[in-house]
């Protein structure tokens, strides 16, 4: 996590360090209470403009996400945990809300698609319960 | 535009060599303690923009401030809050990375050695090893950390990454995110490589032909231009906003770039049976766009 920016990429880079924060927080991969790099040290590591990481710090503080403490540094907050629900709902419905532009594209029927996202989700269950 | 917010203002600066002219016309505003790259072909004028800003040369006509101080009757003053890096930067092979940076220190009243041995030790630099025996990285990395001891307000760093390997690169990147953190110093930088430059430039500017066709905040350049398909299976081709780019029309689709994009000009293009969708640019295809001279509105 937080190791990979894309410059070439269309996406802006706040954007993308913005989504990899969020993306850790739906994973568990950040829980509150843990510690993120200075801004300083992120932006050395990712090779990014401090400016850059600075704005994202204080863009998901706002939100809630993030919390900085003073003098000691900028921590996933207590309310993380209450978000993070609702983040991966919003993770999984921008990704088909993609699929949905498609779906209309190529003039498939409301039950073509869900028939089709129910076979898929069915066919990853069954995948992970045979690895178990 | 206000002397305190920033650190480079020119207005109409113009270098003319006989009948070329290197610069023509160039205001640019560079925010203080943003990095701020500057952009564009060989030859388009880069060099001669840092040589005006540091009185090597004289402009034929325009202004410009540096840090406040005019750039051609306080050059003194500039030279003293501004550390410099050249193109190609010349060293003397001859001196050992210690005696450069004491041959450096002697030229200023006041010489911060901490800062630089930070720089260099962030590289493992032997202090003993002589300048001609350097790669290009260490040569890049130590003219930096020389550049910042005499603690100026901000660093001129012409073409710094131009010709490294990726590590060497990467090493220069990081010294730049390093030097401009201090104290919020503001880094001027010239350059070719896209990618690079948007990693770290928060404002940039492209020069063409000695003139700049684009100054902004980078993120406001990524908000505003965006290439818009639209697709129309089976009606018309859409008509076009004013002031489009790069029209492509197909059968079934119309594919244009926008240069001022907004959610009215989205539902602008709103209509039955017809369906839009906004891409975003990479840096490097937003000014091939902006490069490019307008197309006359369609038919």
């Amino acid at each position: 996590m937080l190791d990979s920016i894309d410059p070439k990429s269309a996406i802006p880079i706040y954007q993308q360090i913005t989504v990899q924060i969020r993306r850790g927080v739906a994973a568990g991969m950040l829980v509150p209470g843990d510690q993120l790099p200075s801004v300083r040290e992120l932006a050395a590591q990712l090779l990014v403009n401090p400016n850059t990481v600075a704005r994202v710090y204080r863009e998901l503080e706002r939100e809630g996400l993030l919390e900085t403490r003073r003098g000691q540094g900028t921590f996933i907050s207590a309310k993380a945990e209450v978000l993070a629900d609702s983040e991966r709902g919003r993770l999984i419905e921008e990704q088909l809300r993609e699929v949905a532009k498609d779906v209309w594209g190529f003039g498939l029927t409301e039950e073509a698609a869900l028939e089709l996202f129910r076979n898929v989700l069915a066919d990853c269950t069954r995948t992970r319960k045979e690895r178990r | 535009m206000s002397e305190n917010s920033h650190a480079i203002v020119t207005d109409g600066l113009t270098k003319r060599f006989g009948r070329m002219r290197a610069l023509d016309q160039v205001s640019a505003h560079v925010p203080r303690g943003s990095i701020y790259g500057l952009m564009g072909p060989n030859g388009a004028g880069k060099t001669t923009f840092i040589r005006c800003l540091l009185n090597l040369l004289n402009p034929t006509c325009g202004t410009g401030t540096v840090l406040g101080y005019d750039v051609v009757r306080d050059s003194v003053a500039i030279r003293q809050r501004v550390g410099h890096v050249a193109a190609l930067q010349p060293l003397w092979d001859w001196m050992s990375v210690e005696e450069f940076g004491a041959f450096m220190a002697g030229c200023y009243p006041r010489w911060n050695r901490e800062a630089v041995s930070t720089v260099l030790d962030r590289i493992g630099m032997d202090r003993q090893a002589k300048l001609g025996m350097l790669s290009r990285g260490q040569r890049a990395v130590v003219s930096i950390a020389v550049a910042i001891g005499h603690d100026p307000e901000m660093l001129l760093l012409d073409e710094a990454l131009t010709g490294l390997d990726p590590i060497a690169r990467r090493e220069v990147l990081r010294e730049v995110i390093e030097a401009m953190h201090e104290e919020g110093r503001t880094v001027f930088i010239t350059g070719q490589d896209i990618a690079d430059m948007e990693r770290i430039c928060d404002h940039v500017g492209f020069l063409i032909k000695g003139r700049l066709a684009v100054e902004s905040p980078l993120d406001d350049l990524k908000a505003r231009v965006k290439r818009i398909r639209v697709e129309h299976p089976a009606g018309d081709a859409p008509e076009l906003p004013a002031g489009t780019r790069e029209v492509a029309r197909n059968p079934r689709e119309t594919v244009f770039a926008v240069i001022d994009y907004s959610s009215e000009l989205l539902r602008s293009l709103d209509a039955p049976g017809q369906r839009v969708a906004v891409d975003d640019l990479s840096l490097e295809d937003i000014f091939m766009i902006l490069a490019q001279p307008q197309t006359e509105s369609s038919e």
